[in-house]
């Protein structure tokens, strides 16, 4: 055993070193940080739960949050939904289905920055493509991006495109993994196809689905790049999100102790939701 | 009949909606600034130019920035694999003190987002001078909980009854890792570099926080400077952003097309065991 413990240490030295470094340290001083008051210059003051209080009382933390949790309900509901009913579709015997299947997936491995400068020439007020189309089938423009109304929506619409693919083949994976001995049993007993989806499909894709929602949750409250390169967070504070605050925050005022307290929300908030999830699936492993 | 036909009507109109934005971009990037914005749009341009990349490639180091990308990318992807499943091994099959404990405690980071982080990790990471430098991304990477959590689960379900009779016949645990664990791995080792490979070509807040010099730049974060639009920005060319956001899906579809089964295993796998 001595003898193993030796091994062990060099098999585990380079990755604990670095995970230590990188990870644990920043996380813990995170923390501690949160707890001061620090515009870089000089040491970290203590000011004990005063940034804290600050953030309850921020009103773009709360702009921040409540444009967060918009997001949200806008982008989880609809990637859930389509990337069923796509899987569903592409569970079926059909030629191109290969192909199409590839094409999904393109949006997903593309680089958020790329996505973001293609669907702003697509959003365009006046010579965007997707106005000219409006415009054909006698709908007024919109101003997707520039309207404080509908940039979180047009924001939103460009991330369920990004993902759609990556969460279809999540689906398939799991409808393929399901036994046919199953649909056939039901089909005996009488049941429509419809009677089969909901009560012998969608129950066995519930570990799935709890995995699409808690992925869904990781990328969305940390949704910045794609809306770093599209609106920047505005117009206004119209799409002005957690990690874009976080950002200006610590990286444009220097406030780091703040910054490090919205950090720490940032956690609580997706801890609290996948603890919710979690709940709300059930499940027992 | 009916049924199959609407199916494959619903199929292209997936298909389209996945290309038609790339396609529109491709095809405006190749005309002249003023023909782009012109009304009503083109789909067939009658004058096709490359004049736009030109320009990208003349004002900005563009070809640095997808150097720097895929270097980046394939040694990130490479120090992960290396050294989590060299951890995973040892966390699979080794026995050491307070080996629960140390797992429990990476285990739970899983869910740290870099967020709440970033602001220490920077100021470490010019602590030990590594502000700006290509290290400082490669070593964060490195921190990366999902591949060892992947890869332990992993070697914990190979059957221990294989090595047994390597270790009888006198193998040391590396000749075991590296001849007995690593080639049974191959599905798991291939599903993290996968995941591992996205996650670092896409990367964006660290690097753009670490690095200062435009021609360190990985293209995630050069690019990002062709951001906003004509409706908010005036002196903005479409051209020009277009043709760096259109050069840039090169590599990322070549290593997709070339990669395409292990892509859709990766995420598949990652879905099943996750």
């Amino acid at each position: 055993m001595k003898k193993q413990g030796k091994i062990a240490a060099i098999f585990l030295l380079p990755y604990l070193l670095i995970f230590v470094v990188f990870r644990f340290v920043p996380s813990v001083m995170g923390l501690f940080i949160s707890f001061t008051k620090w515009n870089i210059v000089g040491n970290p003051k203590f000011t004990g739960f005063s940034n804290f209080k600050r953030l309850a009382a921020d009103s773009y933390f709360k702009i921040a949050t409540t444009n967060t949790f918009k997001f949200l309900l806008l982008v989880l509901p609809a990637l859930i939904i389509f990337s069923l009913l796509l899987a569903v579709l592409f569970n079926q015997k059909m030629k191109f289905k290969n192909a199409a299947r590839t094409i999904s997936i393109i949006p997903y491995v593309l680089i958020p920055a790329v996505v973001g400068i293609i669907w702003n020439w697509l959003y365009d007020n006046n010579f965007g493509i997707l106005n000219y189309y409006l415009k054909m089938i006698g709908i007024n423009p919109i101003e997707w991006l520039t309207n404080q109304n509908t940039a979180l929506i047009s924001v939103a619409i460009v991330t369920i495109w990004s993902f759609l693919g990556y969460n279809m083949i999540l689906y398939l994976a799991g409808l393929q993994g399901i036994n046919t001995e199953l649909y056939e049993a039901s089909m005996i007993d009488g049941a429509n196809k419809f009677q089969t989806f909901t009560k012998i499909t969608l129950p066995l894709l519930k570990p799935i689905t709890s995995m699409i929602v808690t992925l869904t949750l990781i990328n969305t409250i940390q949704i910045f790049d794609q809306i770093f390169v599209m609106t920047n967070g505005g117009p206004g504070t119209s799409t002005l999100t957690l990690v874009q605050y976080l950002y200006s925050t610590a990286f444009q005022n220097y406030d780091l102790g703040y910054a490090s307290t919205i950090g720490i929300a940032i956690l609580v908030i997706l801890m609290a939701l996948v603890g919710l999830q979690s709940r709300l699936f059930k499940l027992d492993d | 009949m009916v049924k199959k036909i609407i199916t494959y009507i619903i199929m292209a109109l997936t298909s389209i909606i996945f290309l038609f934005p790339l396609a529109w971009s491709i095809i405006s990037s190749l005309k002249p600034e003023n023909k782009i914005v012109s009304y009503p749009p083109q789909w067939i341009p009658n004058q096709i130019t490359l004049e736009n990349y030109k320009l990208v490639l003349e004002k900005y180091p563009y070809i640095s920035w997808m150097a720097n990308s895929i270097f980046l990318t394939v040694t990130s992807t490479l120090f992960v694999l290396v050294i989590s499943s060299m951890a995973a091994y040892a966390f699979a099959r080794l026995e050491f003190r307070c080996k629960k404990i140390i797992f429990t405690i990476i285990i739970s980071m899983l869910l740290i987002p870099i967020q709440a982080y970033i602001v220490p990790l920077f100021l470490l990471v010019s602590k030990l001078n590594l502000i700006n430098t290509h290290a400082a991304i490669i070593l964060v990477a490195g921190a990366n909980v999902t591949s060892l959590f992947i890869l332990t689960s992993f070697f914990k379900s190979i059957p221990k009854e294989i090595e047994e009779a390597a270790r009888i016949d006198g193998c040391t645990d590396f000749k075991i890792f590296v001849s007995i664990m690593l080639p049974l791995s191959k599905s798991a080792l291939s599903t993290v570099a996968i995941l591992t490979f996205i996650s670092n070509w896409n990367n964006f807040l660290w690097p753009m926080i670490s690095i200062r010099s435009d021609n360190l730049k990985p293209l995630t974060v050069g690019i990002a400077q062709f951001m906003g639009g004509a409706s908010s920005n005036a002196s903005f060319l479409y051209g020009l952003s277009l043709a760096g956001a259109c050069m840039a899906i090169i590599p990322s579809m070549i290593v997709f097309l070339s990669l395409q089964k292990f892509f859709v295993e990766g995420i598949a796998n990652s879905g099943i065991k996750g």
